[in-house]
């Protein structure tokens, strides 16, 4: 894959990443919530097969997530229901520990992709330089 | 960036410049598709233009964007995408003026 | 709106809902042992919180907040006191339904999703922090 095919790809991935923040961002704040059922986005390579190799960006998801505006082919639905905490009286569904190990994960990703992207374009610059 | 590169490089290999569209296909990769602005058979002159009026949108695009991203209206990441592949275009682009300005003063001072 | 923007917002209105949270437990415990103060008189009743979510209109982001302050309609607590100033012609005082120790794991909890909420926006500034970061130094 060329180099600039990079920089698209780290774009997609940082997008659906910030989405997957927010996500989690909600899921924690709504931990006492009643009724409130956890929510996590479509994986990655789900978001990329619908997007097409061509990286052109189809409608073909409305946001069903609050009125926060999505990329059009993220999707936000109900998580499955954690076996340890299961779904508790007040109908809350949130695990604090699983929603904080996606937080861990989100930012080991999203480092990975900053500094991929940094010395990529450094590197991009060494090219032309004399 | 690279592909243009490429082209670029493959002017000086083959001397024979319809050679070049068939040369450019295999170059840009069977799995990227031709956007409508791209030509398939490629002079240096295009190839120029094409660059530099790259150059100049991604400049333009890095300034809308980072206007926007001044008022606080957009996305910090896209500010940052634009940033970036304008300094790659732009840097691109310094380079190839600089070799073209000395070819010229070299084929220049030349004794017919 | 930014999804990191918004999950800073989102997670800042968690914040704010545990520490409400975490005063209402704070005034339960204080009151745990508050009488009336004429005989037969109603004692402190225990306070609860419930939470909801709620859509910011200015940054179209849902954010969680406190629903209804209510009143825990449970009975009350009886003890044997007949000194008190609270207590009926058969010496009993009606105590307030608080129950200490449920008092206590209700408020380890919240102290456990305000620590997550801090961590949220902690990591979402850290995030964007390394976004910008992209800039730096490219040369």
């Amino acid at each position: 894959m060329e180099p600039i095919q990079l920089f698209e790809l780290a774009s997609r991935q940082a997008e659906w990443l910030s989405i997957r923040q927010e996500v989690v961002a909600t899921n924690i704040a709504n931990a006492n919530t009643p009724k409130y059922q956890g929510k996590d986005v479509s994986p990655f390579e789900a978001v990329m097969q619908s997007t097409g190799t061509t990286m052109g960006m189809a409608k073909t998801h409305a946001a069903h997530f609050g009125s926060s505006t999505l990329s059009d082919n993220i999707e936000v639905r109900n998580s499955k229901v954690n076996n340890e905490i299961g779904v508790q009286e007040s109908g809350n569904t949130i695990a604090l520990a699983e929603e904080m190990t996606k937080t861990g994960e989100i930012k080991r990703q999203y480092e990975l992709n900053a500094n991929l992207v940094k010395t990529f374009h450094r590197m991009m610059l060494m090219t032309v330089k004399r | 960036m690279i592909d243009k590169i490429n082209q670029l490089s493959s002017l000086s290999l083959t001397r024979d410049l319809d050679g070049i569209s068939s040369v450019s296909t295999d170059l840009t990769g069977a799995t990227r598709e031709k956007t409508p602005g791209e030509q398939t058979s490629m002079s240096f002159a295009s190839v120029l233009g094409n660059m530099s009026v790259d150059a100049m949108n991604n400049l333009k695009k890095a300034e809308v964007a980072s206007f926007e991203g001044i008022q606080g209206k957009a996305n910090t990441r896209e500010v940052v995408d634009a940033v970036l592949s304008a300094e790659q275009s732009l840097q691109t682009a310094i380079a190839l003026r600089d070799k073209i300005v000395s070819a010229y003063l070299e084929v220049s001072k030349m004794q017919i | 709106m930014d999804p990191l923007s918004a999950a800073s917002k989102i997670a800042g209105s968690g914040l704010e809902v545990q520490s409400t949270r975490l005063r209402i437990v704070s005034e339960n415990i204080a009151n745990a042992r508050s009488t009336g103060d004429t005989p037969g008189a109603d004692p402190y009743r225990r306070k609860t919180v419930t939470f909801g979510t709620e859509l910011d209109r200015a940054s179209g982001v849902e954010r969680v907040t406190v629903k209804k302050l209510g009143e825990d309609r449970g009975k009350y607590i009886e003890e044997y006191d007949p000194g008190s100033p609270a207590a009926d012609a058969n010496g009993i005082v009606k105590m307030p339904n608080v129950n200490i120790l449920i008092e206590m794991a209700d408020m380890r909890e919240a102290n456990r999703s305000y620590d997550a909420n801090l961590q949220m926006i902690k990591q979402t500034r850290e995030l964007v922090s390394a976004t910008i970061d992209l800039l730096k130094a490219s040369q």
